[in-house]
């Protein structure tokens, strides 16, 4: 009889409960279930796009002091797209509307008319006076 | 006199296009001016055009000297006319500006209605 006290004592002992050391894997946390469900929106620090100085100016064979700041002061030759900094359809427009002044006798070919030579510089373009 | 309709219908060739003249006249006396753009815009009217706008731009030294009907000219006067034309008469009228003595430079252009269309590259406004 005490045999057998003594076995069930023992086995209690030995009988080691598997289950205690391990972690129980809980249920979901709730910081993956908020990755589950992303809001969705444009890119916040998008900047502004950044048009040409022409961009909301109608350009006109007319205006020849507008197009007198894209040629060059001693020559009368039209600047290119790398020093103008123009879009591609503004710098044709304008590229355009010289040589039709040009050849309507509005402006001239060979110089730049010097009433206008003080006009700020838009282009890029540092000029050795 | 009638409404005039804006553009201007003709009932035999259909819509008339609208164009712009940009004169360029002798350096001359005001009368001899004012004789010349009526002389011209008569002619205009004589073929069937409707005379919009007439502008006057100003007398100024021309950006380089012209050479026309024997003279060297270094002053003009530029003027604009605005005006809708049947496009058939234009041949005959530009041949008519060059025999005129008095009228250094012209040029007819037709007037582009649809300015800036599309956004250009630009910056939503």
């Amino acid at each position: 009889m005490s045999s057998l006290r003594c076995f069930q004592r023992l086995k209690s002992v030995f009988c080691v409960q598997v289950n205690s050391g391990v972690r129980r894997i809980s249920a979901a946390p709730s910081s993956v279930q908020q990755k589950e469900s992303l809001v969705t929106m444009e890119n916040p620090y998008k900047e502004a796009q950044k048009g040409c100085v022409l961009c909301s100016i109608t350009v006109d064979y007319k205006n020849i002091q507008l197009l007198s700041q894209f040629i060059s002061p001693h020559t009368g030759r039209i600047y290119g797209r790398h020093i103008t900094g123009l879009c591609g359809r503004k710098q044709k427009e304008v590229s355009k509307a010289i040589k039709k002044a040009q050849a309507m006798g509005f402006m001239s070919v060979t110089h730049k008319h010097p009433q206008f030579m003080k006009d700020p510089n838009i282009c890029g373009i540092k000029l050795l006076d | 006199m009638g409404v005039l309709q804006y553009p201007p219908l003709d009932n035999f060739t259909g819509a008339m296009p609208r164009y712009e003249l940009s004169l360029i006249l002798k350096a001359m006396q005001r009368p001899e001016t004012a004789a010349t753009l009526r002389r011209t815009i008569e002619t205009l009217i004589a073929r069937g055009a409707v005379v919009r706008d007439l502008e006057n731009l100003g007398d100024r030294l021309l950006p380089y000297k012209i050479d026309k009907h024997n003279e060297r000219h270094s002053r003009g006067s530029y003027f604009l006319v605005d005006f809708y034309a049947a496009p058939s008469i234009l041949t005959s009228f530009l041949d008519h500006l060059q025999r005129d003595v008095d009228v250094v430079r012209s040029t007819v252009l037709k007037k582009d209605d649809r300015v800036s269309s599309s956004n250009c590259c630009g910056p939503q406004q």
